[in-house]
């Protein structure tokens, strides 16, 4: 409860301290792995044990350096450190921010231990033609993305010196405009099959990067059904005269509704306050603690208030309570 | 002014123009939607560093902290062959109620008596953001004109106050109302040793820290009668005027003010209405100055092909980019207009105003 400050008043505190007892409660008997520094792991001698990250030998005995969760990998014991940097995996769906444009490359803040690297050739250009990229195409990147840009990539794999690239092989993955960027422990963000969301009732995508990097933002169509779109009018299109067409173009791309940016704001809230209780952090809960502080009545400038954070935590009892259940 | 190279936000102008576009809509949507003078939850206790004569400790949801301790010292005053304050004027001084000796005093305090300083984590002393914030602090402090006068004792001593203020998180957002709300509590919660000795005679004082006399003292009511000065940061979008910045809305912010206030003393003789006076005013440079501008889809080679083909005359070309150039980002320029200005400080001054509700919301959580 670190990130957890809140002027509580007596009651609340009690309910607050109350849910997290019996949110504890309901986790102690699932998995208890979890060690802190110093603590003894217990392994079988006889097997042989392989210490990894997180570990030492102390005595004659397993030791945790971290605190953390251990994980057991065949003969492989390491631990996994909560409340650490984001530690890739090839595949994960990250979301960053560009920090410094490179000859080919760009540099890009993950919260990893250092810089991601995104290669102008791992990328589809804008105009989506594959093609060898040219010096000109180099001279443009910042016109692609530039500094502070938020992008969202694929984790393409790690060098051999440590450093890592990304890749963004498909219209999905690329720059992020109009919305928020809000960043929580990347331990809350859990790898899942989708990353990318569109939450229809609010007209907002959400992007879930698994370096704990969360994007809200307006909802913006793929870009290669507009593509072909374009294609074909291209020709109607030339005939034209230019201005009206561009200039409705602009303004379609600035304007975002009232209601859009609200509902932005409302998911945006319930993040906060689910990283800051420390629940993970899933499209589902997500939309679930959206929608009961709208159908609680809760104006979105109070979901920060202590009340709703109490009533956070309570939900998250109940629907823990109901999983166990089911299953 | 400010120095805005350590604050400055990372944001894309894409980020920026959606931020500002929600900012300058009304009602303003923040990015948290707060109300326009809302202020973001904070956390405060006082009287938490046993060896100092007040001290206290404000922290905000997102985790910035800061402590303020006040420390008072007995220090001899450079006589100036002064003629002797006769023990009658003195009596009436120590009732604080006269008003020629209240004048007197006033003569007699000085602006040294006073020493702030200001740590930011990450920065030296002698960089500009902590000699900034704390000139800012000192300057309202000393402009209330009350807290100087406190300090005196007769006419060879005085206490010398050193105010201590350290920000122990870096600085997220512009810590400015932080410290200032922080150093107010913690002079709120000051206190003097009691004098005991002869008013003129060299000052002698009670050892017994329980009897001790508070700079602020409370009325039959368990009201002060006098507060220190609190500092706000308010800035401009548009024509919306938002409180307690956050630093994502710093970064789109078309200028931001530093307005110092104190609840007016003689409000019930005067014929106006306001609870609070202005005190102190600064304009600060807002770190958006410093931001990129965002580039126009339709002169960025990177969408030019995508998004618009090559117009065919140059007339087109011209309305083409009037027409895109309020769509991006554009770092803002000039500064603040005067009815905004007016209207901040109104906001601020006027009975249930914002200045008022920040001292009531302050006394609230004093405990």
């Amino acid at each position: 409860m670190r990130d957890l400050r809140l002027s509580l008043n007596q009651t609340q505190k009690v309910r607050l301290e109350a849910a997290l007892e019996e949110l504890q409660e309901l986790s102690s008997s699932a998995a208890s792995a979890i060690v802190t520094v110093a603590e003894t792991i217990p392994v079988n001698h006889e097997d042989g044990v392989l210490k990894g990250h997180g570990t030492t030998e102390l005595n004659g005995e397993v030791v945790a350096t971290l605190c953390g969760v251990v994980e057991r990998v065949n003969k492989l014991v390491y631990v996994r450190a909560l409340r650490a940097r984001y530690k890739p995996e090839v595949g994960d769906i990250i979301v960053g921010r560009v920090v410094e444009i490179a000859p080919k490359r760009w540099r890009i803040e993950i919260n990893f231990s250092q810089d991601a690297i995104l290669m102008l050739s791992a990328m589809n250009l804008p105009d989506g033609i594959q093609r060898r990229r040219t010096a000109v195409d180099e001279l443009n990147m910042r016109s692609i993305f530039g500094e502070n840009d938020v992008v969202s990539a694929e984790v393409r794999g790690l060098q051999h010196d440590g450093s890592l690239q990304l890749q963004a092989r498909s219209q999905k993955y690329g720059k992020l405009e109009r919305g928020q960027l809000i960043t929580v422990s990347p331990y809350l963000v859990k790898r899942r099959k989708q990353h990318f969301h569109h939450l229809e009732q609010y007209g907002i995508d959400l992007v879930l990067g698994c370096n704990g990097f969360i994007w809200v933002g307006e909802h913006v169509e793929a870009q290669e059904n507009a593509m072909t779109e374009d294609q074909e009018s291209e020709t109607e299109e030339n005939k034209k005269p230019n201005k009206k067409s561009m200039t409705l173009e602009e303004q379609e791309r600035t304007y975002t509704p009232f209601q859009t940016r609200q509902n932005i704001c409302r998911i945006a809230n319930a993040v906060r306050v689910l990283s800051a209780l420390g629940f993970c952090l899933t499209v589902e809960v997500i939309i679930d603690t959206a929608e009961a502080s709208a159908s609680l009545n809760i104006d979105i400038k109070d979901m920060l208030g202590a009340e709703f954070y109490v009533l956070t935590a309570e939900r998250e009892v109940q629907r823990r309570k109901s999983i166990k259940k089911g299953g | 002014m400010a120095p805005p190279g350590s604050l400055q936000t990372l944001l894309s102008p894409a980020e920026l123009s959606f931020l500002h576009s929600s900012l300058s809509l009304q009602p303003p949507i923040r990015p948290d939607l707060r109300k326009s003078t809302q202020f973001r939850p904070l956390t405060a206790e006082t009287d938490i560093l046993p060896t100092t004569n007040g001290s206290a400790r404000i922290c905000y949801n997102d985790g910035t902290e800061a402590i303020v301790g006040v420390k008072a010292e007995l220090e001899k005053t450079a006589t100036q062959g002064r003629a002797k304050v006769d023990a009658e004027t003195m009596d009436d001084v120590e009732e604080g109620n006269e008003h020629a000796g209240f004048q007197r005093r006033v003569t007699k305090a000085a602006n040294s008596w006073l020493e702030t300083s200001v740590e930011v984590p990450g920065f030296r002393d002698d960089d500009s953001l902590p000699i900034f914030l704390g000139a800012l602090i000192t300057e309202a402090l000393l402009s209330s004109g009350t807290l100087q006068d406190k300090l005196w004792i007769n006419e060879r001593w005085h206490w010398k106050l050193y105010i201590d203020v350290l920000l122990l998180s870096p600085p997220l957002s512009y810590p400015l109302p932080l410290l200032s709300l922080t150093t107010h509590m913690a002079l709120l919660s000051t206190s003097l040793p009691r004098l005991i000795s002869e008013p003129s005679d060299d000052p002698l004082f009670d050892d017994d820290w329980a009897a001790a006399v508070p700079l602020y003292a409370k009325d039959a009511h368990g009201e002060y009668t006098a507060r220190p000065p609190a500092t706000l940061l308010v800035m401009t979008v548009g024509t919306n005027i938002l409180f307690d910045p956050s630093k994502d809305e710093l970064a789109v912010a078309e200028s931001v003010i530093a307005v110092s206030f104190i609840p007016r003393s003689d409000r019930a003789a005067s014929s106006v209405d306001d609870a609070m006076k202005i005190v102190a005013v600064r304009m600060v440079d807002p770190p958006s100055r410093l931001t990129p501008p965002g580039i126009p889809d339709a002169v960025n080679p990177a969408t030019l092909s995508a998004s618009a083909p090559a117009p065919q005359s140059s007339v087109n070309q011209e309305a083409l980019s009037s027409a895109v150039k309020g769509s991006v980002w554009n770092p803002p320029r000039g500064g603040m207009k005067r009815s905004l200005l007016a209207q901040i400080v109104k906001m601020v001054t006027q009975s249930g105003g914002v200045g008022e509700e920040v001292l009531e919301g302050l006394a609230g959580v004093e405990t």
